[in-house]
């Protein structure tokens, strides 16, 4: 009896500061939310901070889709962009990497190693002036280009992980049965390797659609700009409209988060995978 | 499926088949070999390969608003390094970026680890609280870094309103415009955002750690505190490394949130090396400054390269098919 009254009161207390923490790691979503439904009296021009507001507006929902639209359409270009540029490059490379043997292969994995490692401002910095000659700046083009420099080097060494565990007798046999190596990546590896490509996929849509860096740093405004830029010149230009400002926040934050609740089960497929080598 | 049962039968054709010439095929063979790879090595050569040399070049010329449109501009030798490095600026920004480094990356272990510890018992709401974690790790850090200078803004702040009504404090605080304050609330800003990777590499690593082991040094006479320090802790230890060196490789490189958060300010006392370099080449147009600044900050971050590598060392030997 002892034990068991031991384990309850540990299981309690462990409720307990679970709860605690949670509240430290979620109160600044609610409060977020909160305020996106708040008009800008009640946020700057009060005195006190209201943890639950009697009056709820959605003044500042329609403000920001008459005024923002068009950069959430433009944080989707750039999101999707990143993802199909990120898959382009990084499957085939993993393939590669994982199937044949390179003199090069260590260097290869190497350097990506060290591509992981190196700072965006770095980077920002000189292709901007690359950019400027390539007459890249202010394009869709360049931003996606340089978005895909956070999961290229990640996806490459993810998938290369996956297909190294991948049973290499099915790629023989499809060989042997007269497929072109072209074909047994595209009919055999790729089909195998879905769980790890949607993992890279969601990564490289995550790291497109949150980018600042390079938006800040790339364009100038003038032409489009992501949600995250939007947020930052939307507190510079009217800095304390914090009602309007939370609910461009709450788009910003949105279809990340229904994107990963939604594909949670091939996360964990894939990185349980992914790190079990065949 | 299907292909797996297809390609039995035809083992024998092969061996009756046609014959290629053998050098062709392993010529050509080579080329595919190969052109899997063309898209990642241009793509690395131009996003990576170019822009890093290209700011080691800059570093060393002395640019102007005039020079933007030309790749090359006159030789500087070491000026812009040694123009840089004598400002106080960036010098306390070095200083800061070392301090903010060391000091987030031991607050985040000693709360990811409590809280790995934490998740690692059983309790009613374990799973449900395990999966909501991870949300800090969805938002755009910019978004962060915006949502907390909210939360401790001056007036009417969400962080003074609990201090207050918890009688921890009797005036507000201007966490954002005294410089001491603002360097605590960047940390702690970036502390959260970096709890939750910390608590799910080392949950992972505790959910491996053998219970019959535990089992058997209880039964030995070791306290919790024992079996702790002598039997997790060695077992976890590649998975700790692991962690500090890719939280050392993000927190070097934090920019986001600082942008999101104080820009810097006030008076500079939040710059690191990564926003004044920003500010080097993006506002004061000193390109040349900017990229020997860069080149610093690139100096410091590859510090974390052979350690990275060497953790990696399984990835790259890699089992071939």
């Amino acid at each position: 009896m002892r034990p068991k009254t031991r384990r309850r009161l540990v299981a309690a207390a462990a409720s307990i500061a679970a709860l605690v923490a949670l509240v430290f790691l979620l109160f600044p979503l609610y409060a977020v939310l909160v305020a996106s439904f708040e008009t800008n009296s009640q946020l700057f021009g009060a005195s006190t901070y209201s943890f639950f507001p009697s009056v709820w507006t959605l003044s500042n929902y329609s403000t920001v889709l008459s005024q923002q639209g068009g950069h959430v359409v433009s944080s989707l270009i750039i999101a999707v962009g990143t993802t199909v540029l990120t898959l382009a490059i990084a499957v085939p490379a993993a393939h590669a990497l994982a199937r044949y043997r390179f003199r090069v292969t260590a260097l290869l994995v190497g350097s990506l190693l060290i591509a992981q490692i190196l700072p965006s401002i770095v980077i920002a910095n000189s292709m901007f002036l690359v950019y400027h000659r390539l007459h890249l700046l202010n394009s869709y083009t360049g931003l996606i280009i340089a978005d895909a420099s956070y999961a290229v080097p990640f996806g490459i060494l993810v998938l290369r992980a996956f297909m190294l565990g991948l049973p290499g007798d099915v790629i023989a046999a499809a060989r042997v049965d007269g497929a072109s190596e072209w074909q047994a990546f595209a009919r055999v590896v790729l089909p195998m390797s879905r769980s790890a490509i949607i993992t890279v996929a969601l990564f490289a849509f995550l790291n497109g659609w949150g980018d600042f860096i390079f938006a800040l740093t790339l364009l100038n405004g003038n032409t489009f700009e992501p949600v995250t830029l939007s947020i930052y010149t939307y507190l510079g230009e009217f800095s304390q409209n914090w009602g309007q400002a939370m609910a461009l926040a709450v788009f910003a934050v949105l279809p990340a988060a229904m994107l990963l609740i939604a594909a949670q089960r091939y996360i964990a497929a894939g990185l349980t995978v992914g790190s079990v080598k065949g | 499926m299907s292909l797996m049962t297809g390609p039995r039968k035809n083992v024998t054709q092969r061996a009756a088949g046609p014959v290629i010439a053998p050098r062709h095929r392993s010529r050509l063979r080579r080329a595919v070999k190969w052109a899997f790879l063309v898209p990642a090595g241009a793509y690395v050569l131009f996003a990576f390969a170019i822009p890093i040399i290209y700011n080691i070049v800059l570093s060393f010329e002395q640019t102007s608003p005039a020079t933007i449109s030309h790749f090359t501009a006159p030789f500087a030798g070491l000026s812009n390094y040694t123009t840089t490095l004598k400002d106080p600026i960036a010098d306390s920004a070095i200083v800061r970026t070392f301090s903010f480094t060391v000091l987030s990356l031991l607050l985040q272990f000693l709360i990811g680890f409590s809280l790995a510890l934490l998740f690692n018992l059983r309790f009613p709401l374990r799973r449900f609280a395990r999966s909501l974690i991870l949300v800090p790790w969805l938002l755009p850090f910019l978004v962060t870094g915006t949502i907390f200078k909210f939360l401790f803004q001056l007036q009417a702040g969400a962080v003074n309103q609990i201090l207050i009504d918890l009688h921890i404090i009797h005036q507000p605080i201007g966490y954002l415009l005294s410089p001491g304050w603002a360097y605590v609330t960047l940390l702690i800003t970036n502390v959260w955002l970096g709890v939750p990777f910390f608590t799910v590499l080392l949950y992972s690593a505790l959910q491996d750690v053998p219970a019959e082991l535990l089992e058997a040094a209880r039964i030995d006479g070791a306290g919790p505190w024992q079996r702790l320090t002598r039997v997790t802790l060695p077992i976890i230890r590649p998975v700790i490394e692991v962690v500090f060196v890719l939280g050392f490789v993000f927190t070097v490189k934090v920019f986001d949130i600082v942008i999101g958060l104080t820009q810097g300010g006030p008076a500079n006392s939040t710059q690191l090396i990564a926003t004044w370099a920003y500010n080097l080449t993006f506002q004061n147009f000193e390109f040349g400054q900017g990229a020997a600044l860069n080149t610093v900050l690139l100096l410091i971050a590859l510090v974390a390269a052979p350690l990275y590598i060497w953790l990696n060392r399984e990835t790259l030997r890699g089992e071939y098919l």
